[in-house]
């Protein structure tokens, strides 16, 4: 798919043939079956899950519809771009009528295939991304033309490096101290340089007018994804899981589509809430999770384990760049010139972004600021603050979330894990202690 | 005589029409809070222009310094709302940009300097136009009018807004005439007559004009870029820089700061960049700079982060949702 290279694999090893497909056969056998198992999970968790949801299950499912509609429309010549963090202007790819795609891996077993190029103690999502290029398992992956790579976190910026042996990556400089015009001329000329490169692979110039269709699109669905989380808010009428899910398939989904249908699923948790007709007891201790990303599939025993536990909880609030984070700011277009346009871009994906990459004099504090407001407007009695390990940046700035969350009583909980499955049991352990004391919290 | 009698119906007819949009524009934003600030403002400097004009149409005239009392007066309470939504210049300035958005030209924004600078400076031109006055009576007593006729030149043009504050001062230099009266049709605001009459120049005209185009042609560009330096806007603002007035405004802009999540939308829309309502940390927006106009909390896309505050109570917040337009779209759509 991706054309051949000249240049020498600087990181990758040359794997036969025959392994790799045998590789990729076992992962991808294992993977669908655990997609059909996690979504088998979240329909008995609950027995009256929205009709809405159905699509979401139909989406969910990487090596289905999704991948096939995606390859049609290169096969008619539409490009497709993919992206690891969500500093990537998607904006501006949808308005050169490309796909955006998000391409970090959520898979368990290909870490263990990215340990032959970067030792254990390296991020397994990155890890695991770089096993999914090398037995090209990840559909989207495979199909796109180019990668954005945001240099935020160390993984990140060495991940980009690495999978440029095999397609071609940008790579985007983010400052790292955001709250200076210097910074912000900096992003405003990667974003411009990044809109040079998006044209010149796609073929189609960026307009006035593509551009500002594509930000009244993503406006639309900031509108739908905002509905959604305000569902949230009050008593459960959708598990975590669930929401989360539609959350995290816009990263793949084509938009229009997936605000249509998250408004549709809007539209029948509203008749929920006016029947009463809760997903679970309101009672259930209201947990907000934070910290490192969690990708769809296989990253997603935790959340499970919140909701399936016994005393179980219920998910209504995260802060991570795979949940809330992804659509809940919108471009702010002032006036709808391209030079206002491009300024706006840039000022959302840069300074309205809590990811903790980021130093200021004040510290993090946008993040911290995020996460007290969520909790008290969600109600959430407990955080989970969820790190894996070799994500450096997020465990760095557990001290301070625990210090802003204890000033306003609310417990936090550290939870680090690696990318395995072998550790659910102990974790089923912890998360249901935790459960316990918020339980026991409410019930003083 | 019939001339005028035309005219003044046809006053009379715009201000009612104006009066009565405005009156609308009111009741719909009060219904439906997700209608654009914007062009409520819009409407309301539109009625203020003609109000004015009315004002100092009105036979017999009120007297200028009544006005002046009142608008300190209200000035205390409500800091620089007469500014971002009454003020004919500015109103002026609003419609430039919104030609400039029509035409599709970008806007340019001062250095941020420089804009800090004659923020400060403006109280050197609000003295040196007190004294100016005290200076020419010094230099050229009253029976010797050409100098005070030079000044009135001066502060006719580019100053009018201003006028309402310091014409009680002129007439003890200028012999004040009033009206400007061509024919029937009064010519005397905006600009009209300094126009009409530039035939007759005077140096001190020409400056004016002078001053007048290098304002406009600025404000094309970049919004608002008159208030910066307003000298009519630091008297205003000045009152409020005491600290026993400290707590007196009632209307001001409050901040939540954990809903902001510091993007920065409402340091770009600001039209005369005023920086603090971005980086005060919450609380209420302690600047002089700031206008009121509402277009940040207009423009910020989380709920309640900004919100105007008359007298503790919430009279505008910002919403859930950005740009309106779209949002009246999907109402159509439902």
């Amino acid at each position: 798919m991706s054309k051949e290279k000249t240049v020498e694999r600087r990181y990758l090893p040359e794997i036969s043939q025959k392994e790799m497909a045998e590789l990729k056969n076992t992962v991808k056998t294992a993977s669908q079956k655990i997609i059909a198992d996690n979504i088998e999970r979240m329909k008995k968790a609950d027995p009256h899950r929205p009709e809405a949801m159905k699509y979401f299950d139909d989406i969910a499912n990487l090596f289905g519809r999704r991948q096939q509609e995606i390859q049609a429309e290169k096969e008619r010549g539409k490009k497709v771009i993919g992206y690891m963090c969500l500093f990537a202007p998607t904006e501006l790819i949808l308005a050169a009528d490309a796909i955006p795609v998000r391409v970090n891996s959520g898979w368990y077993d290909t870490s263990k295939v990215g340990d032959r190029v970067v030792p254990v103690e390296v991020c397994p999502v990155i890890r695991s991304t770089i096993g999914a290029k090398m037995i090209e398992l990840s559909p989207f992956l495979e199909q796109s033309d180019a990668l954005i790579s945001v240099l935020t976190c160390d993984g990140m910026t060495k991940l980009g490096e690495i999978l440029s042996d095999q397609t071609t990556v940008w790579g985007m400089n983010v400052p790292r101290v955001k709250d200076s015009n210097q910074s912000l001329r900096f992003w405003s000329d990667e974003i411009k340089h990044m809109k040079a490169q998006i044209e010149s692979l796609t073929g189609n110039k960026i307009t006035r007018k593509s551009l500002k269709e594509a930000i009244a699109n993503s406006h639309r669905a900031t509108k739908a994804f905002r509905r959604l989380q305000d569902l949230r808010k009050a008593n459960p009428v959708i598990l975590g899981r669930d929401a989360m899910l539609v959350n995290q398939a816009y990263s793949w989904d084509d938009q229009k589509r997936w605000t249509e249908k998250t408004e549709a699923l809007c539209a029948e948790l509203e008749v929920r809430v006016q029947q009463k007709d809760w997903v679970c007891s309101p009672d259930t201790p209201r947990i907000m999770l934070t910290g490192t990303p969690m990708f769809w599939p296989d990253n997603w025993k935790l959340p499970a384990l919140v909701e399936e536990g016994s005393p179980s909880g219920v998910i209504v609030a995260d802060e991570q760049c795979s949940g809330e984070r992804i659509l809940n700011d919108p471009v702010g277009v002032d006036e709808w010139s391209m030079d206002d346009m491009l300024n706006a871009i840039s000022e959302r994906y840069l300074m309205a972004s809590t990811c903790p990459c980021f130093t200021s004099k004040d510290g993090n504090e946008d993040r911290i600021n995020w996460l007290l407001n969520k909790v008290k407007e969600s109600n959430v009695q407990g955080v989970i603050y969820y790190v894996i390990r070799g994500c450096m940046l997020y465990a760095m700035e557990y001290s301070r979330v625990k210090k802003a969350l204890d000033k306003i009583n609310i417990p936090v909980y550290y939870l680090d894990t690696e990318y395995t499955r072998e550790d659910v049991g102990q974790l089923k352990t912890r998360v249901e202690a935790f459960l316990e004391l918020l339980n026991a919290r409410v019930d003083f | 005589m019939a001339g005028e009698l035309i005219g003044n119906i046809l006053t009379l007819i715009v201000l009612a029409g104006l009066g009565a949009a405005g009156v609308l524009a009111v009741i719909l934003w009060k219904k439906n809070r997700a209608s654009r600030v914007s062009f409520l403002r819009f409407v309301i400097q539109a009625v203020g222009l003609a109000a004015l004009f009315f004002l100092f149409a009105l036979e017999p005239a009120i007297p200028l310094l009544y006005i002046l009392i009142a608008w300190f007066a209200a000035t205390l309470f409500l800091g620089r709302f007469f500014c971002g939504w009454i003020c004919p210049f500015a109103f002026i300035m609003d419609v430039e940009s919104v030609v400039r958005r029509a035409l599709k030209i970008r806007h340019r924004l001062l250095p941020e300097k420089l804009n800090v600078a004659l923020h400060k400076g403006r109280y050197l031109i609000l003295a040196a136009f007190l004294l100016l006055p005290i200076a020419l009576w010094v230099v050229d007593p009253p029976p010797n009018t050409a100098s005070a006729v030079m000044m009135g030149q001066l502060l006719a043009g580019p100053f009018r807004p201003y006028s309402i504050i310091i014409d009680p001062l002129i007439p003890p230099v200028v012999p004040w005439t009033g009206q400007l009266i061509l024919g029937d049709i009064n010519l005397s605001y905006p600009y009209v007559g300094d126009i009409v009459t530039f035939i007759e120049a005077t140096p001190g005209q020409i400056l004016a004009l002078a001053f007048v185009a290098v304002t406009l042609i600025g404000a094309f560009f970049i919004r608002r870029v008159w208030c910066r330096f307003c000298p009519a806007g630091a008297s205003i603002a000045s009152l409020n820089q005491f600290k026993a007035f400290k707590g007196v405004p009632l209307l001001y802009i409050d901040k939540d700061e954990e809903k902001c999540t510091k993007c920065g939308v409402c340091k770009r829309v600001c039209p005369a960049q005023v920086n603090e309502v971005y980086e005060q940390k919450g609380g209420k927006i302690n600047t002089s700079q700031c206008m009121l106009c509402a277009r940040c909390v207009e423009m910020c896309p989380y709920k309640d982060a900004l919100k105007i505050k008359l007298a503790n109570k919430t009279v505008f917040e910002s919403r859930n949702w950005l740009e309106p337009s779209i949002e009246s779209e999907e109402r159509k759509i439902e």
